[in-house]
């Protein structure tokens, strides 16, 4: 009730903003409209059932200050109290010519527009000004404090590891901070990898990982592009403490079905789509294997029983009566299928009496979409605005792990699977865009360990929380310099027996001041939670999270986020600083010392801080290299019970230099990396870790081998040595009967440097020594993209 | 192509020797054994002789720390001293400390103190209680327990202050144990030992194995259940104050004794004796063979795996067991035999090699020479 209420008054707190603002104004109208696409056309007004629609397409008013709407899935698009008489629309999207387009807004009326954007792909560099545009209209519509976004094209090119990788990317941003190279995880200022929403479509996808954090799951062929959030997001997310990974799923806009197929050196994707019903739609789908366990098996006498795959699809379609209907589909599987008895190679020696270990775990996500844009009716004019859009999406989403060691002698299950469902309204106005969204959820986890084969269970942990949240928001344009984005999400936490019953109202509040149309200072403050808690622990490699939702033993995680900015942004180019601060009120560290018998101890409560300076220059000339600038520096420090410590992932300077160059036919790309080591705890001493008999009184009696354990000196109170890297990549267009053939050439640390993964330590000798083993050495990586 | 590259070793300075102490009571022994050692920090070059019951800290690549004072308080208040085995065992068992207090007269549920004071003055101190519950006086026999077949089941009597019961299988590869909040457990027969990398199976025909219950208290249950994290060196519960270690206490409850078997069918299994001439019969030291195959080749090109047990022939210098174990492998008609020293794999006293032929094994032993004939029974 208390939600509801609150609900109300910054409702009415924003109409009455609303009413102010308008009152002196002069009589304005709505634009409504469509961006569609057919190749070789130029803009014209067009019935919408022979083209495909655009999603993404920035429209904006030229001339006024953060009147942009971008299409929705169905290339729908609607701008609210548009001052009436005559008005240029600037449509701008990756791989289309931008266009404007002039109409005349009839007073108190709706004027709809269909526009065609003719495809840009055959001329167009690949990263250049379309991408960048992008963000410049973002920056003028919002606040937009600690949020990137990046379309997909702006990727290509970035040296890869074995497989072009959204994630990986992503760590070469500002306070986004790679652990190692081992590890997709994201550490975002300051905060655990489990403290990213990481959405598909708006789907959460619990575990985005294969390969032990090698790879993300996410394919280069399906991702369109993405929006990362790093603080003080708004009300409409919520779940993590520390940032918002949005990737949005690729839209084929070209009419007929078009193909693609990208053969790396560790796996094949393949993509296809098309136009859907007469192109009221389109459809997509992916599919990803890995091969190494094939190419050992063909070409060596070594096994390597382990591959993972993917399978993505994506659909939009324009339903009668304008209603947009989009469906996300993604489930991938890693699968380790190791049988020691038969495993051989140069360095194994397998005999028949070994045992067997059977590891698999992967995601499944699928959810639907239901949208539409409303005229209010005049007598609702004055709460509803112009226009009012409609979004309702229901999902769900899966994360299973199991390990089977031996055939069942022992059996670990982590279990995370949840069915939700979205919505929002959002009403457009003048001055204002008013949200107000709901989100009801309801989560199954369990997690536990078991013999089948001795019929005795270690632990079952079974949850089912449910949860429910609501949330308003207002984005307010007072005067032309001023952005005002508030909001406000309440939540509460409920469900079975065991469970935390728990409610919270969280505000949010970002601000954009424009010193000139080109600058603009940011200031953000936000409270945001997390109920999902990983026990994946600190260490240097997460194989994946094993979820725990809050309860009647683990508390909900908060944190308060304040950011303040400064930002200049033309159209070729960027550069952007950010100043943060995040308290932590609650923040969990997994116990390595839990008991399974015990519940309530899986975690060690902890408050926090983490604070820093993030830098972000990007360029995007017309011609010459493209690309960005990033530098972060952060400071995080955890405490309990007057102990401090700093997490794993505190890393001082973090610097990543991306650029990449279109030569004729050559696409040249090179990324250098440079950042000063992450804490550690050095190892101080070993002992042997010592068996008793109960049946003879003696010690180690019957054991065949010394098991050294290692002794911690304090925590993380070592940092390990400043890392660097240079990748470059270069990659040749060749058009073939229609087709485009793009082979590749990647080289990951192209100088070999040797950048420290961990020590191991020796204390068995009068001279104690460390041995230390690296991350990647230099590695090649062949591949070809074919499209057609 | 995700390994990174092993660097040099490089030297680093010796730490400061942190002291293990590792001590339980049980109240089941005669005496009570506390080991004090030092951890290895980089200033003893450390070595490993064979393993010696009598010597555990200096034959199992230890740092014994001896000449210490050790001594329990009773709940009455009554100090015990113990005593360092060497000083009374010829030189023998440094490190070791012995209380003589016998475990059928330790109080239940009552706290134990544990001082400990080095010769470079260091003090370490503990506390325990020792679980409620019956200590067994009896081993329970099982003459054929067919690992194919069988469920081994023990039920034992609750103890209400115990933290956890340890259930312990020895295996020639070394202890299975875990802990089970219950009170009875079953072990199949094919069930595999997740304690061990390779993960092989439990039981083995032909051996002669113990599977032991205990009651322990929250020391013994919290140290032997945790670990360091390998790489950040943390995550294991001490409770030792100034120093590492355990020091805690248990009750044996079930003790069971199993002669293990499995059905044989291959040529390759089966009891072989040895014959020969009377010359032979001077010579050889081993009488006969029990063949099983533990385990069949699970691809080409590789051995079956082979199990059992061997007897010694009984000699005047001779003190080992008197049936023990052996492990091998048997490749078309090559038999290769890895005799025990006892029942478990950490020592081979002798290896055989030979061909069987119809019902006839023949082959060398490496120390023993040969050929020696054995004859299936």
């Amino acid at each position: 009730m208390a939600i509801a209420r609150f609900a109300v008054l910054v409702l009415s707190l924003g109409l009455s903003a609303r009413v102010l603002a308008q009152a002196p104004a002069g009589a304005t109208g709505t634009v409504a409209g469509r961006v569609v696409a057919r190749a070789d056309s130029t803009a014209s007004v067009v019935r919408p059932a022979v083209a495909t629609p655009v999603f993404g397409a920035t429209v904006v008013l030229v001339g006024s200050v953060g009147r942009t709407a971008t299409s929705d899935s169905a290339g729908g698009f609607v701008i609210g109290d548009v001052p009436a008489g005559p008005v240029t629309l600037r449509i701008r999207r990756l791989g289309y010519r931008t266009l404007d387009r002039r109409v005349v807004v009839p007073p108190n009326d709706t004027v709809r527009v269909e526009i065609i954007v003719e495809s840009e792909a055959q001329q167009l560099s690949p990263v250049h000004t379309l991408a960048t545009q992008t963000e410049v209209e973002s920056f003028t519509a919002k606040p937009n404090v600690a949020t990137i976004v990046m379309p997909a094209r702006l990727l290509a090119g970035v040296p890869s590891v074995g497989e072009p990788d959204v994630i990986r990317i992503v760590q070469l941003l500002p306070g986004v901070m790679a652990r190692n190279d081992f590890n997709t995880g994201l550490n975002v200022r300051g905060g655990s990898s489990d403290q990213n929403l990481v959405l598909l479509d708006g789907i959460p996808i619990y575990n985005p990982f294969h390969m032990g954090g090698l790879f993300s799951t996410f394919m280069d062929a399906t991702v369109g592009g993405i929006e990362l959030m790093t603080g003080a997001f708004p009300a409409r997310y919520d779940g993590r403490l520390s940032s918002v990974l949005d990737v949005r799923s690729a839209d084929e806009t070209r009419p007929g079905v078009h193909a693609s197929a990208d053969l790396s050196i560790l796996a094949t994707t393949a993509q296809v789509g098309g136009a859907l019903g007469n192109s009221r739609g389109s459809w997509s789908l992916a599919g990803r294997r890995t091969y190494a366990d094939a190419l050992a098996k063909t070409f060596s006498t070594d096994q390597f029983p382990y591959h993972f795959s993917d399978f993505h699809g994506h659909a939009d379609y324009l339903l009668p009566h304008d209603w947009r209907f989009g469906v996300t589909g993604y489930t991938g599987n890693d699968a380790l299928d190791l049988n020691l008895a038969t495993a051989i190679g140069d360095s194994t020696v397998s005999t028949a009496r070994q045992g067997t270990w059977q590891y698999g775990w992967g995601n499944t996500v699928l959810g639907a979409s239901l949208g539409r844009d409303f005229t209010a009716p005049s007598a609702l004019g004055w709460l509803l605005g112009g226009t009012t859009t409609f979004e309702q999406r229901v999902s769900t989403s899966r994360f299973g792990a199991t390990l089977d060691v031996a055939q069942g002698a022992q059996v670990q299950r982590s279990n995370v699977r949840d069915v939700r469902a979205t919505g929002s309204l959002t009403a457009h106005g003048a001055t204002n865009d008013r949200s107000i969204g709901w989100e009801v959820s309801g989560t199954h986890v369990r997690y536990g360990t078991d013999s089948p084969q001795m019929g005795t269970t270690d632990f079952d942990i079974i949850q089912d929380p449910v949860s429910y949240a609501a949330w308003v928001g207002d984005l307010w344009r007072p005067t032309s310099r001023w952005l005002v984005e508030g909001g406000l999400r309440g939540e509460r936490l409920t469900g079975g027996a065991g469970a935390r019953d728990w409610a919270a109202l969280s505000p949010r509040l970002s601000l954009k001041y424009f010193v000139t149309p080109e600058v603009a200072l940011s200031a953000a403050a936000g409270r945001v939670t997390q109920t999902m808690h990983s026990m994946a622990g600190d260490g240097p490699l997460r194989f994946f999270e094993v979820w725990l939702s809050s309860d009647q033993y683990i508390p909900v995680e908060t944190a308060w986020h304040y950011v303040l900015g400064a930002e200049r942004r033309v159209e070729s180019s960027s550069i952007r600083i950010e100043g943060y601060v995040k308290n932590y009120d609650r923040v969990l560290d997994a116990n390595l010392s839990d008991d399974p018998t015990i519940r309530g101890d899986e975690f060690i409560v902890a408050t926090g801080r983490a604070y820093g300076v993030d830098v972000l220059a990007r360029w995007t000339p017309r011609s010459g290299p493209t690309g960005w600038l990033s530098y972060s520096y952060g400071v995080a420090m955890h405490e309990q019970d007057g102990v401090r410590w700093a997490p794993g992932n505190d890393r001082r300077h973090d610097l990543n230099l991306v650029a990449t160059w279109q030569l004729a036919r050559y696409r040249l790309g090179a990324r250098f990396g440079y950042a000063t080591g992450t804490p550690y705890t050095p190892i101080v001493g070993q002992m042997l870790r010592r068996l008793y008999d109960p049946s003879t009184g003696q010690w180690d009696a019957g054991i065949t081998t010394l098991n050294l354990e290692p002794l911690g000196g304090a925590r993380n109170s070592a940092r390990f040595p400043a890392t660097q890297r240079l990748d470059v990549n270069v990659s040749r267009d060749m058009h073939y009967r229609g087709s485009t053939i793009s082979p590749y050439l990647s080289v990951v640390n192209a100088y070999n440097a040797h950048n420290i993964f961990v020590y191991v330590y020796d204390y068995s000798t009068d001279r104690p020594t460390r041995r230390a083993y690296t991350q990647f050495p230099i590695l090649p990586s062949l591949g070809v993209r074919v499209a057609f | 192509m995700t390994i990174g590259c092993e660097l040099d070793k490089t030297p680093i300075p010796p730490k400061t020797p942190q002291i293990v102490l590792e001590g339980v009571l049980n109240a089941g022994a005669p005496s009570q054994v506390v080991l004090l050692e030092r951890a290895r920090s980089g200033l003893v070059y450390v070595i490993s002789p064979p393993y010696d019951t009598e010597d555990p800290v200096t034959s199992d690549a230890g740092i014994p720390e001896t000449g210490a004072t050790v001594t329990l308080i009773t709940p009455s208040g009554q100090s015990i001293q113990a005593i360092e085995d060497s000083k009374v065992n010829d030189g023998k068992g440094e490190g070791v400390y012995r209380i003589p207090i016998t475990g059928n007269s330790l109080v239940r549920d009552q706290t134990y103190h544990l001082l400990v004071q080095t010769l470079s003055g260091e003090t370490l101190s503990a506390v325990t209680s020792v679980p409620d519950g019956i200590a067994s006086t009896s081993v329970t026999y099982n003459p054929s327990f067919d690992r194919t077949r069988d469920t081994f089941s023990a039920t034992w009597p609750a103890s209400a202050t115990a933290k956890s019961y340890l259930v312990r299988i020895d295996t020639p590869d070394g202890p299975r144990q875990f802990f089970t909040q219950g009170t009875s457990i079953s072990l199949p027969g094919m069930l595999r030992n997740v304690d061990v990398a390779e993960l092989p199976h439990v039981f083995f025909p032909g051996f002669q194995q113990n599977v032991t219950v205990s009651a322990v208290d929250s020391n013994y249950y919290d140290w032997f259940r945790t670990h360091n994290d390998v790489i950040s060196g943390e995550g294991l519960i001490n409770r030792i104050t100034g120093g590492v270690g355990v020091f805690g206490s248990l009750v044996l409850l079930e003790y069971d004794y199993l002669q293990v078997t499995a059905p044989r069918t291959q040529p390759t299994e089966g009891t072989f004796n040895f014959t020969g001439s009377s010359f032979d019969a001077l010579a050889v030291r081993y009488l006969s063979f029990d063949i099983y195959i533990e385990s069949p080749a699970a691809r080409s090109g590789q051995s079956d795996a082979l199990s059992g047990r061997y007897t010694p022939k009984p000699r005047l210098d001779y003190h080992g067991c008197p049936v023990c174990g052996f492990l091998g492998t048997a490749s078309g008609n090559r038999i290769e035999l890895a005799l025990l020293d006892g029942w478990s794999a950490r020592d081979t006293v002798e290896v055989f090699d030979g061909q069987l032929q119809g019902d006839t094994l023949t082959g060398y032993f490496r120390f023993g020479g040969g050929p020696f004939k054995f004859v299936r029974q």
